[in-house]
């Protein structure tokens, strides 16, 4: 693994449900990067999350996040390298009984910062995502592309250095994804890498950045002209 | 990791399932009040038991003996480690429990010369059937000793009435405990299931499973203690209030060895526990179990 990599993977291989999904994949991603990765449904998008975030391993091959051999690490540094990435669902997956600042802090409360700090770096967060104003909102009150938001703020709140996306404008309007893709690319914008799984193809044309294709167990790189014929 | 945040969690925790919680502290409650209503009453049964065992007691029949081999026999009784006390019955003695006993039909006998002098020997409440027998043979051997005569078939029934109720009240409580137990870890378990968001939500961000264990079994402990507390005064009143109006012949059982402190010690401690074993075991499986990918 090369000093810049965030993430890379060597000669990948994983079966799923007694399916080749990824078969001897190599892949790199760099400080800073921007990635798309598309495919169709089970063409192997959610495992190649799963192998980063480590819920997955590699059946062939070595997988290398945030400076972790994936293949060997010990169960208990799970939740380490969970903490240096931000993980965003399609679903919210917010806590529906608490509002939005708590879901926030949350994320802070649970690797055991202080809370003097939780309370700077919340209203942080949520100041970078617009939703300063919304923080005592209940979940429940809150439109798809806001719950959204307040998921990426909470992200964000350990100050991660990679970003994974699955799906996460699957659940909004355009002009709601519009304004989430907006908010992610000043997000790579500081620096962080961001690794996002899409079936909008539209989105990948209008915010342009390194496009891969999983199909057939291969990984291949897909440019923005052959996305809009 | 902050302290207040797992006492916080814990205790939000029982706020936020109420129907949960209170059927794991129901199921606790049921089953460290039923524990508590076997140990009073076993306590009780076992008192009676041992009051009757002490009133057993042995007699030494002696022979036309002097006073020397009478003194040599006593000594000899109170060498023996299962005897509490010794009490002479001379021959004129035996005669006024004899009238005593048998009243103008004993006038008759004008003559009671013929009773012996013997020795009224008390053993422990302790010692088996086994034991007063083989002590019963060894006096029959002493020297100037006649006869010895102890109510065996008495001692033998309220020994085996005594081991089944040790043995019934033995397994009824390890099944009510073993019952309790699997009830409070399903209990838990459905608890913590309707908390599996939570659990993904904070295995997402990195939390440990220790971490995500602990509110779990803080609460655990919270209700093993509201249910043990419920117990403790469920048992006083029932015990106190209750079976006396009900069953005034009864009376008031008494609290094994005598205070409160001890029985409601032990269902406190028992129940608490239960809510800690029950909620660690529960949690340790399932949140182990639990992917941040399950849908």
């Amino acid at each position: 693994m090369s000093a810049d990599d965030v993430i890379e993977f060597k000669n990948v291989s994983v079966t799923y449900q007694h399916r080749q999904v990824l078969d001897s994949i190599d892949f790199s991603m760099e400080n800073g990067d921007f990635t798309y990765l598309i495919g169709q449904t089970g063409a192997g998008k959610s495992s190649f999350l799963r192998l980063i975030y480590r819920d997955l391993l590699p059946d062939e091959g070595d997988v290398w996040v945030a400076g972790y051999h994936i293949n060997t690490m010990k169960s208990n540094q799970v939740p380490h390298l969970r903490r240096r990435l931000g993980i965003v669902f399609q679903d919210f997956e917010l806590l529906p009984d608490r509002n939005v600042y708590e879901n926030v802090a949350f994320s802070l409360k649970v690797t055991g910062q202080k809370n003097r700090y939780i309370k700077k770096r919340v209203i942080e967060v949520l100041g970078l995502v617009g939703l300063s104003h919304k923080h005592k909102s209940m979940p429940l009150d809150l439109s798809g592309g806001e719950k959204q938001r307040v998921v990426i703020a909470r992200a964000l709140a350990n100050e991660p250095r990679i970003m994974l996306a699955d799906e996460p404008t699957g659940n909004l309007d355009p002009e709601a994804s519009h304004s989430l893709m907006k908010l992610l690319e000043q997000i790579n914008d500081r620096g962080m890498s961001i690794l996002m799984v899409t079936h909008d193809y539209e989105l990948v044309r209008s915010h342009a950045h390194k496009t891969l294709k999983l199909e057939d167990g291969q990984l291949n790189s897909i440019s923005k002209k052959s996305l809009s014929s | 990791m902050s302290i207040r945040y797992i006492i916080s969690e814990g205790i939000a925790g029982i706020k936020r399932a109420r129907l949960a919680a209170f059927t794991s502290i129901f199921s606790l409650f049921i089953a460290i009040l039923l524990l508590g209503i076997l140990a009073r009453v076993s306590y009780n049964a076992y008192q009676i038991a041992q009051s009757m065992r002490g009133s057993i007691d042995i007699e030494v029949f002696l022979m036309d003996v002097d006073e020397r081999t009478r003194d040599k026999i006593r000594h000899n009784l109170d060498e023996q480690s299962m005897v509490t006390d010794v009490h002479y019955i001379s021959k004129d003695s035996a005669a006024r429990i004899f009238r005593s006993q048998f009243g103008s039909e004993g006038g008759t006998l004008t003559d009671l010369d013929f009773l012996p002098a013997s020795y009224r020997v008390d053993v422990s409440e302790e010692a088996t059937a086994e034991e007063i027998d083989a002590l019963v043979n060894e006096i029959g051997q002493v020297r100037g000793v006649e006869d010895v005569k102890f109510n065996r078939r008495l001692l033998r029934m309220l020994e085996d009435r005594f081991n089944n109720v040790v043995k019934i009240g033995s397994g009824v409580g390890a099944l009510i405990l073993f019952a309790a137990l699997v009830l409070v870890f399903n209990t838990i378990r459905l608890t913590i299931y309707a908390k599996q968001n939570l659990i993904k939500s904070m295995k997402l961000v990195g939390a440990t499973n220790k971490f995500i264990r602990r509110p779990f079994i803080i609460e655990g402990i919270i209700q093993g203690l509201i249910a043990g507390l419920l117990a403790v005064g469920v048992v006083y009143l029932l015990f106190h209030y209750l079976l006396p109006s009900l069953l005034p012949q009864v009376g008031i059982l008494e609290w094994p060895l005598g205070k409160w402190y001890y029985l409601s010690s032990a269902m406190l401690l028992i129940s608490i526990i239960m809510g800690y074993l029950g909620s660690r075991w529960a949690a340790q499986k399932f949140i182990r179990k639990t992917s941040i990918t399950d849908s």
